[in-house]
């Protein structure tokens, strides 16, 4: 591929991203006002319910929702692009200072459950794969089917119950503990229980997928040839198999990234731990208009992204549909002949 | 133990597949040798075992088939018990196979020097463990390599260098085959099992891929077992030729023996349902019935129920292997001393001449006949007529295939008109520019004097032209909806177009279609998957008669049967044809079948229509030099002849861009390269 095709086809992404982000905002925006609630509600809390009409429309004035809905869209939208997102309704401080406080830890929460996914999935696919249909196969699909049935919030609920309430090993809520705020040991602590809970959500969805792909490929044709050149079973399973099961399980990691993300929100909730899930939940319900927009953002860019990596990783890996390849010539087979 | 010569030796070997619904004996009680440098061939239908008998040797099975009894020895050592791990020494190094479908057997994502060079290590290990050497040496990466290159080339793949890095989508089906053989190929084995090597590459393709495994096998001294179910294919290169059925070793013994003086009814059977061997004016012969169920076997000899000659002791005892000579036997009751003499009905079928063609019944063709009775009565209505149809594909911006590239031909009523060619000529173009599924680029298709490729015209005649002209695909599983009941597939177009019954109701319509294609009527309530292929293909007849068509278009109706099968089906076009004068569109690569059943051939090269004629002329004086690789490439079933035939070259062939088609006898037009 030429130096000027990358350009191009980096470029045309890029474009893409960009249109795809405009889009989403005002989409986000719109809707946003057009659900029923009080936006005054999270600046001044209970006092805006008794406020005079005067006092109202100039509350409002300053806030500027005054303006027809795409006058302040467009109001946004140079700000956002100078990188000024305004202030939190509630918080009454810059939007971004209030998400820098938050968003570390929901990316400890969901990057290390991720990859904790990762890692426990492939393996367990492995694992199973190896031994179809053998005890550790039928032993580890069973467990996983009974976990995946049981829903999130009960499971957490029980193991707060179990570990936090009976046990009292482990905390129920929160980062830290009050007063020992940095501490690595204790922020471990409080990490297990969300943690558990991630991963038990999805890492069966993946495991189970892995497994079935790479007893696809066991089946396929070329499996019997590498055993009648000799090959081990070792170097069939991850040379071979593996191999071609890979770019589908990265590109369905990539897209699950924020679907992954989703779920911690929920749990954030649950445990009471102060991440952005807890922060959208809020901005939404009390119309926090300006942290709402980013929070979305935020989201909407990271299901953009993945997809797009995933759509790369599948075009770098499998050489059949690497970009630029198109002229490339091919000794010409049928077409239907 | 037995003389070093044997290099392998099966002894009463039983392979049993563990099902949910019960044991399925795949193999019984199969016994046969294989002596150094010695191609052995072993055929019979789809899921008489031979695929499996081969696996078995390699354990290469899946986990539920099991060796039930009997004994593999691999020169002289018993390796019927052997564990994985003993077998995979013993794999690419003693024993390598080739597997049917190239497309499938290479690994699409690792460059094919990567997945030769895999086996080129796996080997050079082994051979290291084997001496007892204590250091466990890895290869170097470019000895590997340059073993590589080395076997490319031995397979006959130029430039080697260029190709290594490349992945198996750049290769063409002919040239993976050869990939798969030089895998197979680089631990030097001894005995190269070849399953179909050919079944799944074009005719011209065939001969080639053929000739190098032999030409190979003998520079190496390697022992082949070649499993097939054409007998073209082995008649060229086996020495030796084991039949099964259902599971067994029916006949054994040379390759000229079983070709020139076969004992077995149900090798009569094989033989002579092959088109190659009927006479135009006749039915072609058929196996009656179908194959055992490997679940439930009956009592006795398997074959009992479909074999003519069966005796009362058929049904009770399965016969033994009777010693006709020293290498022939045969296990069929009609060789025991006291059964009937029985006169083989081969005897009296002819003998080939060099070109295949069976010089007895030239005088005397079909074609003729109908020619001299028909020519007054429909006198020459032209159904279709096809005026320089040239189409393309696009790929990508630029790139642009063409196709089919300036085709005129015709075709009169009651005609069966022949479209040949090798994969990839433009042949299914033709045909589906003909049914209105793809817009030519360029050219007329005058269908009963309506052009289809005018959109006003078609417009106007919608109902005439959607009715009166159908299509009938190669493969009738995947065109036949899985979810319907064949009565639903049988009458939808019926309903589709509201047509008025003859018989009154759709279901009694499509009751009268089934007895008419030979199908009990019982198989309407009946779901596709639950048919076999043969019936599949019959019901995609029916449906296609349901609509009283005038022109049938089959796009290689018979290529995925079984020898047998096809016997059938070509039987039923014939009928269809004789009995009720439609007309067809018959596209095939068999030119076996297109001599049996067509009047006129056309034969098509690389978009082009290269010569046009009556069946009996291009058969007897072929012009263009396409048609006469293409005549001389397939197999003919008898030894002798076969082995000394020459391999055409297609390569020497020019690409036919320019020309004319110019007349050198009547009726019959040939591509003259401009």
């Amino acid at each position: 591929m030429s130096g000027k095709k990358i350009y191009f086809y980096y470029g045309r992404k890029a474009l893409g991203f960009i249109l795809s982000m405009a889009v989403l905002s005002f989409v986000v925006f719109y809707i946003a006002r057009l659900a029923p609630g009080d936006a005054l509600v999270s600046y001044y809390g209970e006092r805006a319910e008794k406020m005079t009409p005067a006092e109202r429309a100039f509350a409002e004035e300053r806030l500027g929702l005054r303006a027809p809905v795409f006058v302040q869209y467009i109001r946004w939208a140079k700000g956002a692009i100078q990188g000024d997102f305004g202030i939190s309704y509630k918080y009454k401080m810059d939007v971004m200072e209030v998400i820098r406080g938050r968003i570390g830890n929901t990316l400890i929460l969901g990057g290390i459950g991720f990859i904790l996914i990762f890692v426990l999935a492939l393996f367990l696919g492995i694992l199973c794969a190896w031994y179809e249909d053998r005890f550790p196969d039928r032993m580890i699909c069973k467990i996983g089917i009974v976990t995946s049935c049981i829903p999130e919030f009960w499971l957490s609920l029980v193991l707060i119950l179990i570990f936090a309430v009976y046990l009292r090993i482990l905390p129920s809520s929160g980062a830290y503990t009050a007063g020992r705020e940095g501490e690595i040991g204790d922020r471990i602590l409080h990490l297990v229980l969300p943690m558990a809970i991630v991963v038990t959500g999805h890492l069966w969805y993946y495991a189970f997928m892995i497994r079935n792909k790479i007893l696809e490929e066991v089946r396929a044709d070329y499996v019997l040839l590498a055993k009648a050149k000799g090959l081990s079973k070792c170097k069939i399973m991850f040379g071979q198999c593996l191999r071609n099961v890979m770019p589908a399980y990265l590109s369905i990691m990539a897209i699950s990234i924020p679907h992954i993300m989703g779920g911690t929100y929920i749990i954030e909730t649950v445990f009471s731990y102060p991440g952005i899930g807890t922060l959208s939940y809020e901005s939404a319900r009390f119309k926090d208009y300006n942290l709402l927009m980013v929070l979305c953002m935020i989201s909407g860019g990271v299901v953009i992204l993945c997809n797009m990596a995933a759509q790369t990783i599948n075009e770098q890996i499998d050489p059949r549909i690497r970009p630029g390849r198109e002229n490339e010539t091919s000794e010409v087979e049928g077409f239907g002949g | 133990m037995s003389t070093i010569e044997e290099l392998l030796e099966i002894r009463n070997l039983s392979v049993s597949f563990d099902t949910p619904a019960g044991e399925v004996k795949a193999v019984r009680s199969a016994s046969f040798s294989l002596k150094k440098g010695e191609i052995l061939a072993i055929v019979g239908e789809s899921g008489c075992g031979k695929s499996v008998l081969c696996k078995s040797i390699m354990k290469l099975l899946p986990g539920n088939a099991r060796i039930k009894e009997g004994r593999i020895l691999a020169n002289g050592t018993d390796v019927t018990r052997y564990r994985e791990r003993d077998m995979r020494k013993l794999r690419g190094n003693f024993f390598s196979m080739i597997f049917q479908d190239p497309m499938t057997t290479l690994n699409p994502t690792i460059p094919v020097g990567e997945q030769i060079a895999e086996a080129v290590a796996v080997h050079y290990k082994g051979q290291k463990r084997g001496k007892g050497q204590g250091k466990n040496l890895p290869m170097k990466k470019e000895d590997i390599y340059r073993r590589v290159i080395e076997l490319m080339e031995l397979v006959g793949i130029k430039q080697p260098k260029e190709r290594y890095e490349l992945y198996p989508y750049h290769f063409s089906g002919g040239m993976r085959q050869r990939l798969v053989m030089a895998i197979a190929l680089a631990g030097e084995p001894q005995i190269l099992f070849a399953d179909e090597p050919t079944t799944a590459l074009d005719v011209t393709i065939q001969t080639q891929i053929l000739d190098l495994l032999c030409e190979i096998q003998r520079k190496l001294g390697m022992a082949a077992i070649l499993v097939s179910h054409d007998l073209g294919v082995v008649a060229r290169a086996a020495d030796r030729v084991a039949v099964m059925y259902a599971g067994k070793i029916v006949e054994i013994g040379r390759a000229e023996e079983i070709f020139y003086d076969p004992r077995h009814p149900y090798t009569w059977g094989l033989m002579r349902s092959l088109p190659i061997f009927a006479r135009p004016d006749e039915e072609l012969y058929t196996i009656p019935g179908m194959p055992p169920n490997l679940l439930k076997m009956p009592r006795g000899d398997a074959f009992a129920c479909r074999n003519e000659f069966a005796l009362a002791i058929d049904y009770k005892e399965e016969p033994p292997m009777f010693q006709i000579s020293d290498t022939h036997y045969a296990a069929t009751w009609l060789l025991d001393m006291r059964s009937p003499k029985v006169e083989s009905p081969l005897t009296g079928l002819g003998t080939f001449a060099p070109n295949g063609y069976r010089q007895i019944y030239i005088r005397k063709s079909l074609s003729e006949q109908r020619t001299a009775g028909k020519e007054g009565e429909n006198g020459d209505k032209v159904i279709l007529d096809v005026q320089h149809l040239t189409h393309q594909f696009k790929l990508g911006k630029k790139t642009v295939i063409p196709a089919v590239n300036d085709i005129s031909f015709q075709i009169r009523k009651g005609e069966v008109f022949g479209l040949v060619g090798e994969s990839g000529c433009g042949k299914s173009t033709v045909a589906r520019c003909v049914m209105n599924i793809y817009r030519p680029a360029g050219g007329k298709i005058l269908y009963q004097g309506i052009n289809i490729c005018d959109k006003e015209q078609v417009k106007a005649n919608r109902r005439l032209l959607e009715a009166s002209r159908q299509l009938i695909f190669q493969d009738a599983a995947s065109s036949l909806n899985q979810r319907m009941k064949v009565s639903r597939i049988i009458e939808e177009p019926m309903r589709i177009h509201h047509i008025k019954t003859p018989r009154g109701s759709y279901h009694k319509e499509a009751e009268f279609q089934m007895k008419y294609v030979g199908m009990d009527a019982s198989y309407l309530s009946k779901y596709p998957p639950e048919l076999s292929g043969g019936m599949r293909q019959r019901v995609a007849i029916a449906r296609a008669l349901s609509m009283e068509p005038e022109l049938l278009v089959a796009d290689e109706p018979i290529a995925s049967l079984d020898v047998s099968i096809q016997a059938q089906i070509i039987n039923l076009f014939k009928h269809l044809q004789k009995e009720h004068g439609f007309t067809f569109l018959f596209i095939a690569h068999d030119l076996s079948v297109v001599r049996y059943l067509c009047d006129r051939v056309g034969v098509m090269y690389q978009g082009r229509l290269v010569e046009e004629a009556k069946t009996e002329d291009l058969f007897k004086t072929p012009v263009h030099p396409y048609t006469k690789a293409l005549l001389s490439a397939i197999p003919i079933p008898d030894p002798r002849l076969e082995k000394d035939r020459k391999s055409p070259d297609f390569d020497e062939i020019k690409w036919p861009e320019k020309g004319e088609m110019v007349e050198v006898g009547p009726m019959h037009f040939v591509l003259k390269n401009a």
